[in-house]
């Protein structure tokens, strides 16, 4: 995996254009949250939505959220919403998907890999993308946004600033697979990861799990707001927190899949996402 | 006696997709594409509408040339079974 530059989707919703880039200053933010923020700080003027991953995603169990930056009345919200929206993400080859401006029209988004393109209002949603391989984020009869018709976000800032810039509905479609380097390592980190269900704090139930998560807890529906930067940078569960805030376990992680973040990296963030907000507020 | 894998209690399914992510790894890929095992859902619906989700998984039989033993171990509903195929027939 490449640590060097990150891969942005940017679809431009005044024009109904897009393009992919691979944007090097990006790379020391790792992902999620450090990534949405710095894209929010370029492009402010645009009113953006970055929905975005970390490099886990995918990739390790419990890492299985979806960062969402946006503003709401001038107010930066962080949200995390679950379902297979992270691992589609990851699988279509981008780290980032960005929405700019507004549309003229209600529009459906219909997103395969690197490819954008604008449907009517109207659509079917189940004809677009891949079944098995695609994630829908649509509203349900009273107005709530869903992602997979199930899982949620907390408060309503995603289905306000959808509206806004009428976007009706999205499926973000990933076929692209990646090859194991090293697969007896990382076989061993996975398998140890998923046996470490009782340091989750939730409880295994069988409610609707995110993808890539064994816990189908209770809490899986609502999504999260605000918590941990370096939890949400690689936008793992909040509930994982006692596994994935082991800067040990998470240098192995991304050590395995080729990333060459150092420790130092990874410590820093924290102090990088508060300048960013600082930059953003003033 | 071949070994084959059947998705047995598909109404315990989560959809964690740790079955398909498992299939996947064992020929060295992470991913869903190629998959052997697909995994879709759709509403579940009581009297007040929704309420949930319900999968259902499709195996193609290649599935049981890989290590159905581990696909069926990493379920963490225990959604699979491994049975006996004796002359085609199901034992």
């Amino acid at each position: 995996m490449d640590s060097s530059a990150k891969k942005v989707l940017y679809i431009d919703l005044n024009s109904k254009s897009y393009e992919v880039k691979g944007e090097t200053e990006l790379a020391e933010y790792v992902g999620g949250v450090g990534i949405g923020l710095k894209i929010f700080s370029n492009f402010k003027e645009r009113d953006p939505i970055i929905i975005s991953v970390g490099p886990l995603n995918g990739f390790f169990p419990y890492a299985s959220k979806t960062s969402i930056i946006l503003s709401d009345e001038g107010v930066i919200e962080d949200i995390y919403i679950g379902g297979t929206l992270g691992s589609r993400i990851r699988f279509s080859g981008l780290d980032a998907i960005v929405l700019m401006g507004r549309s003229s029209d209600k529009v459906v988004l219909d997103i395969t890999n690197e490819n954008a393109s604008f449907k009517e209002n109207e659509i079917d949603l189940g004809t677009l993308g891949l079944p098995g391989m695609r994630s829908i984020l649509a509203e349900d009869s009273n107005g709530k946004m869903l992602i997979d018709r199930y899982f949620t976000s907390p408060e309503r800032f995603l289905e306000k600033k959808l509206n806004e810039k009428n976007v009706h509905a999205m499926t973000i479609t990933g076929s692209k697979t990646f090859d194991l380097k090293n697969k007896q390592k990382y076989e061993e980190i996975y398998r140890n990861l998923l046996s470490r269900t009782d340091e989750m704090y939730v409880k295994q139930f069988g409610n609707p799990s995110c993808s890539g998560c064994p816990m189908g807890c209770e809490m899986s529906k609502t999504g999260e707001l605000g918590g941990n930067v370096l939890i949400h940078c690689l936008v793992a569960c909040t509930y994982a927190e006692g596994i994935y805030s082991d800067i040990g376990v998470i240098f192995s992680c991304l050590n395995v899949l080729g990333y060459d973040y150092t420790h130092e990296d990874l410590e820093k963030l924290p102090k990088l996402i508060n300048g960013l907000l600082k930059d953003i507020e003033e | 006696m071949t070994k084959i894998l059947k998705a047995k209690f598909p109404e315990k399914c989560i959809g964690c997709e740790l079955c398909i992510l498992e299939m996947q790894r064992q020929i060295n890929k992470i991913g869903f594409e190629g998959s052997v095992i697909r995994v879709l859902k759709k509403p579940r619906m009581n009297t007040d509408g929704a309420d949930g989700l319900e999968y259902s998984i499709v195996l193609d039989p290649q599935i049981n040339k890989f290590d159905i033993k581990k696909i069926k171990e990493i379920c963490p509903t225990q959604v699979f079974t491994i049975e006996d195929q004796e002359n085609g027939l199901i034992g």
